[in-house]
Formats: structure tokens, C-alpha cells, sequence
């Protein structure tokens, strides 16, 4: 348990940044595809996509977002690190309803509790429980 | 969904949960530091997960074009499950009732956000 505890400010620091990375990303990508719209594949389109300076925000979130990732993955288990990451659609959606005044429906509030609600939940399980870091080692007891 | 919608939505989930699982491989190279970026570049898995993803990027553009955004992004949010599996089954990870609880909410807010877009 002395392990996790340990481990703590790593995956609240690497969640966090890997988050803004992926916002970074997805947000770069909004913009864009806005500036550069209709997209056609042609290579006119593709030239104006390399010159969009959003790209380029969109590059350096998934390249950021690769490296944290990565980095994350040296000790954290995938499945809930993966489940965890989803946290992305939540932060995405806030700043298309408060900067791009998209429309937030009931759905979608309680779509973005249920993933919240899904991850404070995940950081109380692993409270529970010690993983193995290194790879082929045992796994705690009492599992499914 | 059609029968090619079904193959394709299959398929983006065996790319998806493959490249995960293959990243996750990777990330277990020995080293700190610049040390473990020169060990996972040296090893397979790395390049079988970035090209699982490059191959996805290509099957959810073909799936997309087969069935609506949100109806894409709802039965897709269904690889927060297969990857918890995976991590269950090839890297002995935890699978306790809070982590399954939590994944299903996780799961099922992705696709109702989907759903609703």
C-alpha cells in the first residue's frame, strides 16, 4: 500500500497533464477543421491543413499526450488508465458549451457524471489495491 | 447496424484493445528516463501498438461512413470494457467489483454522451 501512496501525485500529475493534452488536441482539431472546411481530401485541402496553425496545437497535444501516456503506462495498470483517459470527452465538452457555446443537453450532464462518478470510484479501488509493477509478477490475491 | 457496419465496429475494437495492449507491453522496457525511451523504441511492441492505431484511424473512418456519430461513438465506448479485460487476462491486472463498477460507468457515459451529440 506504502507503493500506491507513493505513486499518488504521479497519476493525479500524468491524468491531469495527459487530459490537457488530449483537450489541447481535440480542440486544435475543432478549429482546424472550421478554418480549413469543406473537407475534400484534395491536395489543396491537404496543403491548407498544413498551413492552419491549429494543426499544429493538435500535433503538439498528441505528441504531449503520447509521451504522458507512455509514461503513465511504465507503472499504471491499462484498463483503468484507459477507462481514466475518458476523462477527455468531459473537459471537451465544457469548453465547447463555455467557448463555443455549444449546447449542453441532460444526456450529456449525466453522461459526463457517470464517467466522473466512474473515475472517483476507480481512484477508491486503488486504494485497495496493491498492483504489480513489474510485468510476470503475482497479482494481489483476491481478485476475479 | 448492417452486417459490414457490425464487421467494422468489431474490427476498430480488436485494433483498439490490440494497440493498448501492445503500448502497455512497451511501457514495461527497463530504464528511467531517456534510458526507457531508447529501451521501448528498441522493442516490437511499440511499433505493433502505433501501427494498430495507425489501422484503427483507417477502420473508424470506414465505420463512420457506415452509421451516425453518435451511434459510432456509443457501441465504439464498448473498448473501455474489452481493454480492462485485456489488461485482466495478459497482465494479471486487478478485477475487483469496484474497477468492473467503475469501467460500466465510465463505458456508459462515453455512450451517452455519444448518443446524445
Amino acid at each position: 500500500m506504502a507503493g500506491q501512496a507513493k505513486m499518488r501525485p504521479f497519476y493525479l500529475i500524468g491524468f491531469l497533464l495527459l487530459v490537457a493534452f488530449d483537450t489541447a488536441a481535440q480542440i486544435g482539431f475543432k478549429f482546424s477543421a472550421t478554418n480549413t472546411s469543406p473537407a475534400s481530401f484534395t491536395p489543396e485541402w491537404i496543403l491548407s491543413v498544413i498551413c492552419e496553425k491549429w494543426s499544429y496545437l493538435s500535433l503538439a497535444g498528441y505528441l504531449g499526450a503520447f509521451v504522458t501516456w507512455m509514461t503513465l503506462l511504465k507503472t499504471a495498470p491499462i484498463g483503468p488508465a484507459f477507462a481514466a483517459s475518458h476523462l477527455e470527452v468531459v473537459t471537451v465538452m465544457i469548453i465547447c458549451v463555455t467557448w463555443l457555446h455549444e449546447k449542453l443537453t441532460l444526456p450529456q450532464i449525466i453522461g459526463s457524471l457517470l464517467i466522473v462518478g466512474g473515475i472517483i470510484l476507480f481512484a477508491v479501488a486503488e486504494a485497495e489495491i496493491e498492483e504489480p509493477i513489474e510485468l510476470g509478477t503475482t497479482p494481489d490475491a483476491g481478485t476475479v | 447496424m448492417s452486417a459490414a457496419a457490425t464487421l467494422m465496429w468489431f474490427l476498430t475494437l480488436v485494433f483498439d484493445t490490440f494497440g493498448q495492449l501492445a503500448l502497455k507491453a512497451a511501457a514495461g522496457a527497463d530504464g528511467d528516463g531517456l534510458a526507457h525511451w531508447k529501451a521501448m523504441a528498441k522493442d516490437k511492441w511499440i511499433y505493433f501498438g502505433v501501427s494498430a492505431y495507425v489501422i484503427e484511424f483507417f477502420v473508424w473512418l470506414a465505420f463512420l461512413s457506415m452509421v451516425p456519430l453518435s451511434q459510432g461513438v456509443l457501441v465504439g465506448s464498448v473498448n473501455i470494457l474489452t481493454v480492462i479485460i485485456g489488461g485482466r487476462i495478459f497482465f494479471k491486472e486487478a478485477l475487483t467489483p469496484k474497477r468492473i463498477v467503475a469501467s460500466i460507468m465510465v463505458a456508459a457515459g462515453v455512450g451517452l454522451i455519444g448518443w446524445a451529440s
